[in-house]
């Protein structure tokens, strides 16, 4: 059976059938699955009944894995997940929802701001692989946003304007927009929230396209003042998530959804998570390279 | 001649004809203005060259002037205006034609207008109208964006009416520059201390409900700070949907005056550092909002 892609947008974001992810697949299945993402850049599967081990076996498929940077800036002892499953859920290292006050709680609420994942890394997420195995009542949803059509719509004169600048990101600016403040990540991963550099214009590898590689860990543009950087980027992160670029997850169990980090950014909605349990998995694959040169040993 | 207004968008915001306000008002004219207010929450008024003086003396009209926050932290030497009540909306370097340079620490602190915000809720006393003058206009960019927060207000759903009903927030101008990565350094504490306002209010003579939103704020009373902001950041952005909002693009003598206690506004970007762009506020106290006293709030 051949997998068969259905447009969810008129510009990206694929629901794709005919292919249960949990058994070891063919290398035209994993050409077709790549080849889709070129061209939606996200795609959702249904009733895709993974377990951890399953889930990182099919994530293999596309590449080397990321270490979770939530794991990495936690101890042994608080993690629920192996350290290359981000733990994308109100659970703690018990399965117990936690607490209003709860300091991971807190951090996540990040999330809701709209961002690329691990581009505070300097060579950042290209995949991100995203399985549901718990979903709320209401609320949750994650939404995406189409870089490559957002650059698209850019006038020439902010193309020009762009074409060139290297941002700065780090985990630590994302979450200061929400008075999360460096401290709160703990001494011992201080070392983690070094700003590294991207290119704000990226060009697809394999289509060629341009898009916005834009983030809510951005802190400034290199050689800008911050506060002038700063109103910027919320211009141009308000242009690019205009809701003609958008596509809105419903999420249902078992559902695994897969973006490229290099042509959209993405955000969690809000959803009862102090009473009603959330527990989605992700994991997520390493870019190829740098997008641009570091100045510095980077996190 | 009467005053005639036109309506410029679906939901509020009008355009006022038919008046000189360069001249003392009537009583009528004055009762005119206000109803139009009421009823638009924005109002301009093309082809009005006010002086300074008549811009006072027209704002006056309209209640007690504020004394902008910006003009109390600077030294007289570096104000622009005599006027204290003259609030600088302009580029320029102090009494100089010169334009502030890149990382002047003014247009820094001024770069935070591009949020969303309403003028002094960092006040315990917020401003109610505020009235700016263009008197020099880029050629490109520059607009300011309104938006209506009483239209937000009726378009969210009954489980977020509910929520939102009876939450306070905590405001001061260091939370809207914070957020650009400007620290505000001031010598009085009084200036930058948090001070708390109903995230819900009512109008006192339309009786209309308004999401009193701005980027000045911090905080919910008694939420995690990160929960709040989150929170507020996703009521902002409902409530300046496209639909609820209206661009002004200036041209040279206009006066526009909107109710901060019914509408948000922004600056859009424009060449600043190429450009002259110099408009002049003033600032009405708000009153009669359905802030329970206000002034004891303040004090924490």
């Amino acid at each position: 059976m051949t997998i068969t892609i259905t447009p969810l947008h008129p510009d990206f974001a694929g629901d794709v059938a005919g292919i249960d992810l949990t058994r070891p697949l063919t290398a035209a299945q994993v050409a077709a699955i790549e080849a889709g993402m070129d061209r939606y850049a996200v795609l959702v599967f249904h009733d895709q009944h993974f377990d951890d081990d399953t889930q990182l076996a099919f994530s293999r498929n596309f590449g080397e894995l990321e270490v979770s940077s939530g794991a990495e800036m936690s101890k042994p002892e608080e993690r629920r997940l192996k350290m290359e499953m981000a733990d994308i859920s109100n659970l703690d290292q018990h399965n117990r929802l936690r607490p209003a006050d709860d300091r991971k709680r807190l951090g996540a609420l990040g999330n809701r701001l709209w961002h690329s994942d691990a581009s505070f890394r300097a060579v950042p997420a290209k995949y991100s692989l995203l399985s549901a195995r718990v979903v709320p009542g209401k609320g949750g949803n994650t939404e995406f946003a189409d870089m490559r059509a957002a650059y698209d719509a850019l006038d020439d004169a902010t193309k020009a304007e762009i074409a060139d600048l290297i941002t700065e990101h780090s985990n630590a600016y994302s979450r200061e927009q929400i008075g999360y403040q460096k401290v709160d990540y703990g001494a011992d991963y201080q070392d983690k929230l070094r700003p590294v550099r991207h290119r704000l214009v990226r060009t697809h590898p394999v289509t060629g396209r341009k898009s916005l590689y834009l983030s809510a860990h951005i802190g400034t543009i290199v050689g800008w003042p911050v506060p002038e950087a700063r109103a910027f980027i919320r211009d141009l992160t308000e242009h690019a998530t205009q809701p003609q670029f958008r596509h809105v997850h419903e999420w249902k169990a078992w559902d695994l959804v897969i973006w490229d980090n290099r042509t959209t950014m993405h955000r969690a909605r809000r959803y009862d998570d102090l009473h009603d349990v959330r527990d989605l998995r992700r994991s997520t694959i390493r870019g190829d390279g740098v997008t641009v040169a570091q100045i510095q040993q980077a996190a | 001649m009467a005053l005639n207004i036109r309506p410029v968008h679906p939901v509020f915001a009008g355009e006022v004809t038919g008046i000189d306000i360069c001249q003392p008002l009537s009583r009528d004219q004055v009762a005119a203005i206000e109803a139009g207010m009421d009823r638009y929450a924005v109002l301009t008024f093309p082809d009005q060259p006010l002086t300074d003086d008549q811009q006072v003396v027209f704002s006056a009209n309209f209640g007690e002037l504020e004394i902008p926050l910006a003009a109390q932290m600077a030294k007289p030497e570096a104000r622009r205006f005599d006027k204290l009540e003259l609030g600088d909306i302009s580029n320029f370097d102090g009494k100089t034609d010169n334009l502030r340079a890149r990382n002047d620490s003014r247009r820094m602190y001024a770069l935070a207008n591009r949020l969303w915000h309403s003028d002094a809720s960092f006040r315990a006393v917020g401003a109610g109208y505020t009235l700016l003058h263009s008197r020099i206009v880029p050629s490109k960019g520059g607009n300011t964006e309104f938006a209506d927060m009483r239209a937000a207000y009726d378009a969210l759903d009954d489980a977020t009416k509910a929520e939102v009903e009876n939450l306070t927030t905590e405001h001061s101008i260091v939370f809207s520059r914070e957020q650009i990565g400007f620290e505000v350094k001031s010598d009085d504490a009084s200036n930058v201390r948090p001070v708390k306002h109903p995230l819900v209010v009512t109008h006192p003579v339309t009786g209309r409900k308004s999401l009193y939103l701005s980027s000045h704020i911090g905080g919910i009373v008694g939420w995690p700070v990160p929960e709040a902001r989150a929170f507020i950041r996703d009521l902002t952005e409902h409530a300046t949907q496209p639909r609820f909002v209206y661009s002004h693009k200036w041209r040279v003598n206009e006066m526009v005056m909107w109710d901060n206690r019914m509408v948000m506004h922004r600056a859009t970007r424009f060449n600043d550092l190429k450009e002259q762009r110099d408009l002049r506020r003033t600032s009405i106290k708000g009153v009669g909002l359905a802030v329970e006293d206000a002034t004891a709030m303040a004090a924490e």
